[in-house]
């Protein structure tokens, strides 16, 4: 398509093809048109790409084409300004007929940004027999929770929650988005930012609104946490991001609270693809979650004698605590993945963090940073760990912890039966 | 077959040091290494091949020394390694990331066609796994997260079977090709090469493609293309180290002077842990 | 069976390199294998590199980027004794004018492997993360390659240089060099602290360019015969104390204690004061001296640098000769390839060279030096106790004689060491350096 200066695209006679019978001359409103050797010409600077000649040129000798109305697929729509986009919107994962904790973490932080904005807190849900969720968000702090209630949703499927999502955000334009980074949202909220050509700020641990902008800033640590970095979205819409659990608080539920469910129809394909074939809960420590325990005694490389394993339990079992550990000992295929803490495991925020031979490597303080009090535990007085924890007992493990045992059961007689139950 | 990997450089952060006063890493002489999810992925695709037959590109966009960890993966069997490197990749977030690696991946399709893409599941550097499943939006690859095992590739009905790790459970799943893996350590870890594939590695020519090379557009690559910018950046509030006990004079005492220090200091924390019933 | 070389060289560090530019210059085919993951990653020293040496393998090394910390203008040695010292220091303009860059401060991390790069250039081929385990051998038992621990890791090569370092488990497995006691090594820990360059530049008087090395002995080693060292760097300072192996498993002193000491001592604590430690590492020096030089030439092989033990530490050189042994080594390769001839007798031309350079030449004058530090404890304790009495008594304004000083100084000596002893090891001492 030809342009002109201004770079506006413009209609060019062919002057071979042109039979120079003048009609267009009559049709154009800004006069563009002149005859030159018996053939018209077309003034660029003057052409305003109406297309008018075109219509009348019995010859089809002008070169032109008029801008058409592009399709409305959603990544290619124009998009709408960014004024048009309001609310904060959060996803609520649904695990086994559950919503996860999570969702409501993010459904009272979405509250208290909303209330910053003037906006509303506007809940996704998508799943199967799901209205008593939409109720629980309400609950939670929610105002309009769009629901697509549909067996399609029953399962997770990446590419149908990324299409739903992708939906939803199109038809509902919040401005912000919130995830939870559990392993579903981490697989799903790259898709959706993709595909709306949006930026998308993973594991944040903390967000606010700048006054004066209305631009969510959100910040994460980055370099296992040495850095902290306060990221923004500025020109694209929604503002995504990802939170994991239990960084935000959960809020107060209120059963009286009042809101709106609306029904959405799904637009998209339906994805058959991948198949689940068959689903294995891990066994027997599918129980424990040190996320939730308010105690961990995690060992470290000084301290993966298993030998000892015994006395350590003991020791955690006292003070009703888990035992976690770091990377080393999971991928020495002493314990589980499940317990692993730290930025490739899971991140962790007890009131009792008790480090045993853990040296506190960077992209292990990261999992840990959170937690109320450290104390740890190991020969080395220069480990990190050691600099960073509110007490450190330098020495054997194998020596401290017996005679921590003793200790504490002197002067917490209850810890004389057996242990705290948790 | 044709099986691409994609890889990040990132500094060993087992090996860093922090500068405390002004909160950011000493790299000095620190090694930069692949990603290590990233060449489990390599690994993987590596036996693949051996398995299936078929051949293994290695692509990263990063500087010129990211150069270093596509020859690890030459080394230990990948055929082929592709540096994506222009000044106007620079600056980019996950977005323009995965816009940059898809297009090159589109690129090396049109020469021979990919069925799979596998990256690793996240970068040590702090990285968001989102680069992986962008990568999968924008070429319609159906997506399998947290792969722990790749238990069966069906070449003729174009399948395959992987173990997935979700939230307390693992999934048998199976996705029809072209596929995206984005891979767990416990797939395998890469073998130590043999000194002729050493050899062979560091000899090899590696091309550097830019924004042209991949045929992207220059207005989303790098910061251009990125929705995200850093607004400012601080150092978290440092965890202050506390008191220290040495027991290596006498153990009872510094037992005792510790637990003396915490009943003393933190007595509401242990009121709360030993006694859960009264949760404040 | 893989590709041969020409050279196979074990070690990537000042010497290996060394060799390996000089010989990639010749159009030699050559391999390195290093076993740390990049070159430089095992190595530590204080810091120091020679321009002479250097230049005698890349003459315009200032122009090709080599990493220069600091260029050295002035050189110190202080005697510490528990709370004070005595120092010296000789400063001279010529250092930054046309003999600039004789003594120069490098973080080997940096270096080693921009060394190792400019060998690369020349077309050496440098295989990081590789051990070599063994020697190649051929039916008449003469080293013809290495064997390294790589799944078809067998390399052969017509000559193997030997250049992996102090603890070298192949100078041992070729049989001539004798396990090394513990009283031929020292143990050294380093820190290095990190403080701003202007900081660095005020408290030793230097430009932004220059630097300062200061050499210590005392009883700043606990008793133990050890130095420390003091040396500048642009935006940090390396400090470090070792000690003879021998004497901290006699003493059972833990390494890091010796250098918190150290850092604490009232002459070294304000230099480092306000600094943040941000690299702790740990090697051996090869401090055995001249009678622990192995042989050095065998058939199909010849030993550079640290793992032939040469190492001078009264004046603080190992990297020069380290590069000096490591060029000669390859001189004679070229030599002993162009005649075809590998033999033992061949390569033996090293030993002469060797002995006809100031490396042997230092090497032999200092061989008794090492046993005269280890012998004579009393320099790392009543001395600098006695020392630190006399500099007192003389420094003190009050009122007392000089003549009175002197004699009480002369019963201090009397006591501590006794005056004959004293003379003894004066005159030891003496000899030993001659």
């Amino acid at each position: 398509m030809p342009k002109n200066s201004k770079g506006r695209d413009i209609a060019e006679i062919i002057p071979d093809k042109c039979i120079g019978c003048q009609l267009c001359l009559g049709e154009c409103p800004v006069n563009a048109i002149t005859m030159e050797g018996g053939v018209a010409k077309i003034d660029p600077e003057k052409c305003i790409g109406c297309g008018k000649c075109v219509d009348v040129c019995p010859a089809s000798s002008i070169l032109f084409e008029k801008p058409r109305k592009k399709k409305t697929v959603a990544a290619e729509q124009k998009a709408p300004s960014i004024s048009e986009y309001k609310g904060v919107a959060v996803f609520i994962e649904v695990n086994n007929g559950v919503a996860a904790d999570v969702s409501w973490e993010l459904m009272g932080k979405g509250r208290e940004l909303a209330d910053k904005l003037n906006v509303p807190v506007i809940g996704f849900l998508l799943g199967y027999k799901v209205a008593s969720i939409a109720k629980e968000a309400i609950y939670h702090g929610c105002d309009v929770v769009y629901t697509m209630d549909d067996p399609l949703f029953q399962v997770y499927i990446s590419k149908m929650y990324g299409n739903a999502l992708t939906q939803l955000c199109n038809q509902v334009k919040p401005e912000i988005f919130l995830i939870g980074a559990t392993p579903l949202g981490r697989d799903l909220s790259s898709i959706i930012a993709t595909k709306l050509k949006t930026g998308l700020t993973a594991d944040c641990t903390g967000l606010d609104i700048n006054p004066e902008d209305r631009l969510l800033m959100m910040t994460r640590p980055t370099f296992g946490g040495n850095i902290m970095a306060t990221i923004l979205c500025r020109n694209h819409r929604p503002q995504m991001s990802t939170v994991r659990p239990k960084v935000m608080k959960m809020p107060k539920r209120d059963p009286g609270r009042q809101g709106e469910i609306r029904a959405v129809k799904y637009e998209g394909p339906a994805e058959v693809v991948p198949r689940i074939i068959e689903t294995i809960p891990f066994d027997t420590d599918g129980a424990v979650d040190i996320t939730r325990s308010p105690v961990l005694v995690v060992l470290g490389k000084g301290a993966c004698d298993t030998k000892y394993f015994p006395m350590l339990e003991e020791f955690a079992n006292l003070l009703g605590g888990t035992i976690a550990c770091s990377r080393p000992l999971v991928e020495a295929g002493l314990l589980p993945y499940l317990r692993q803490v730290g930025q490739t495991g899971k991140t962790v925020a007890p009131k009792l963090y008790i480090g045993i031979g853990v040296s506190g490597a960077v992209q292990h303080q990261v999992g840990m940073q959170g937690s109320e009090r450290v104390i740890a535990i190991n020969t080395d007085p220069h480990a990190p760990l050691v600099q960073i924890a509110d007490y450190a007992i330098i020495g054997d493990y194998l020596k401290i912890v017996p005679e921590l045992i003793k200790g504490l059961k002197e002067r917490a007689p209850a810890l004389l039966k057996e242990g705290v139950q948790q | 077959m044709h099986i691409v990997c994609c890889i990040k450089q990132v500094p060993d952060t087992t090996q860093v040091k922090i500068d405390p006063v002004t909160n950011t890493l000493v790299r000095a002489g620190v090694e930069s290494i692949c990603n290590p999810y990233d060449i489990v992925g390599v690994e993987a695709a590596v036996k693949l091949t051996e398995r299936y037959g078929g051949r293994v590109t290695v692509i990263t966009m990063g500087p010129p020394q990211a150069e270093s960890a596509l020859r690890d993966c030459l080394a230990i069997g990948a055929h082929k390694a592709i540096l994506l490197s222009d000044r106007a990749f620079a600056g980019a977030d996950t977005l323009a990331t995965s816009y940059t690696l898809a297009s090159a991946i589109k690129k090396l399709s049109t020469e021979d066609p990919v069925e799979i893409v596998i990256c690793g599941k996240q970068a040590i550097d702090g990285d968001t796994a989102q680069t992986g499943p962008g990568i999968a939006t924008r070429l319609d690859f159906n997506q399998l997260t947290y792969v722990s095992e790749i238990i069966n590739l069906d070449l003729d009905k174009k399948v395959i079977r992987v173990r997935r790790e979700i939230e307390g459970a693992s999934q048998i799943i199976e996705a029809n090709l072209p596929v995206l893996l984005t891979v767990e350590l416990q797939l395998g870890a890469p073998r130590y090469a043999s000194l002729p594939n050493l050899i062979k590695a560091l000899r090899q020519d590696i091309p550097v493609w830019g924004v042209k090379e991949i045929g992207a557009d220059p207005d989303m690559v790098g910061l251009k293309g990125s929705p995200t910018s850093v607004k400012s950046i601080f150092a978290p509030p440092p965890r202050k180290g506390g008191p220290v006990f040495d027991t290596s004079d006498s153990l009872e005492n510094a037992i005792t002077t510790f637990l003396d220090t915490l009943f003393q200091k933190d007595a509401s924390i242990l009121a709360e842990v030993l006694n859960p019933d009264s949760k404040g | 069976m893989n590709e041969s070389f020409d050279v196979a060289i074990v070690g990537a560090g000042p010497a290996g390199i060394s060799a390996a530019c000089i010989l990639a210059d010749a159009g030699i085919k050559t391999i390195v294998f290093e076993r740390g993951e990049y070159p430089g990653s095992k190595n530590m020293s204080g810091g120091v590199l020679y321009g002479h040496n250097l230049r005698q393998i890349l003459p315009n090394f200032d122009q090709l980027g080599c990493p220069v910390e600091r260029n050295i203008i002035e050189s110190r040695i202080w005697y510490l004794s528990k709370e004070g010292g005595y120092t010296i220091g000789y400063r001279d303009n010529i250092f930054t004018q046309e003999r600039k860059y004789n003594v120069f401060t490098v973080g080997r991390a940096k270096f080693d492997r921009w060394f190792a790069e400019q060998a690369r250039k020349k077309g050496a081929l440098v295989v990081p993360g590789t051990v070599v385990v063994d020697f190649l051998r051929d039916k008449n038992g003469k080293v013809a390659g290495v064997v390294t621990n790589r799944a078809d890791g067998e390399v052969p090569a017509s000559v193997v240089l030997l250049a992996d370092g102090v603890n070298s488990p192949l100078a041992a497995k070729t049989g001539f060099r004798a396990e090394l006691k513990p009283e031929h090594v020292a143990l050294a820990v380093k820190e290095v602290i990190e403080l701003p360059a202007e900081v660095i530049e005020q408290r030793f008087s230097v430009s932004p360019s220059d630097g300062v090395t200061t050499e210590v002995l005392g009883e700043i080693t606990g008793g133990m015969d050890g130095v420390a060292i003091i040396y500048t760097n642009k935006n940090s300072i390396s400090i470090s104390v070792g000690a003879n192996l021998a004497d901290f498993i006699r003493t059972k002193i833990k390494p890091y204690e010796l250098i918190e000491a150290y850092k604490q001592h009232p002459l070294v604590a304000p230099l480092i004061a306000g600094g943040k430690p941000i690299e702790y590492t740990a090697h051996w020096l090869a401090e055995g001296g001249y009678y622990t030089i192995p042989q050095v030439y065998g058939d199909g092989y010849l030993i550079a640098g640290d793992s032939a033990m040469l190492f001078n530490a009264l004046h603080r050189e190992g990297s020069n000769l380290a590069m000096a042994s490591g060029k000669m080594a390859a001189e004679t390769i070229i030599e002993a390839l162009k005649r075809g001839d590998t033999s033992r007798k061949s390569l033996s031309i090293y030993a002469e060279k060797l002995s006809d350079s100031f490396v042997m030449k230092d090497m032999k004058k200092y061989r008794n030096f090492p046993a005269f530090l280890y012998n004579t404890h009393q320099l790392f304790n009543e001395l600098p106790q006695v020392a630190q009495f006399a500099a007192r008594e003389m420094l003190t304004v009050n009122g007392i004689s000089k003549k009175q000083k002197q004699k009480e100084i002369v019963a201090e000596i009397r006591k501590k060491i006794g005056l004959f002893k004293l003379a003894r090891i004066i005159w030891r001492g003496w000899r030993s350096v001659k």
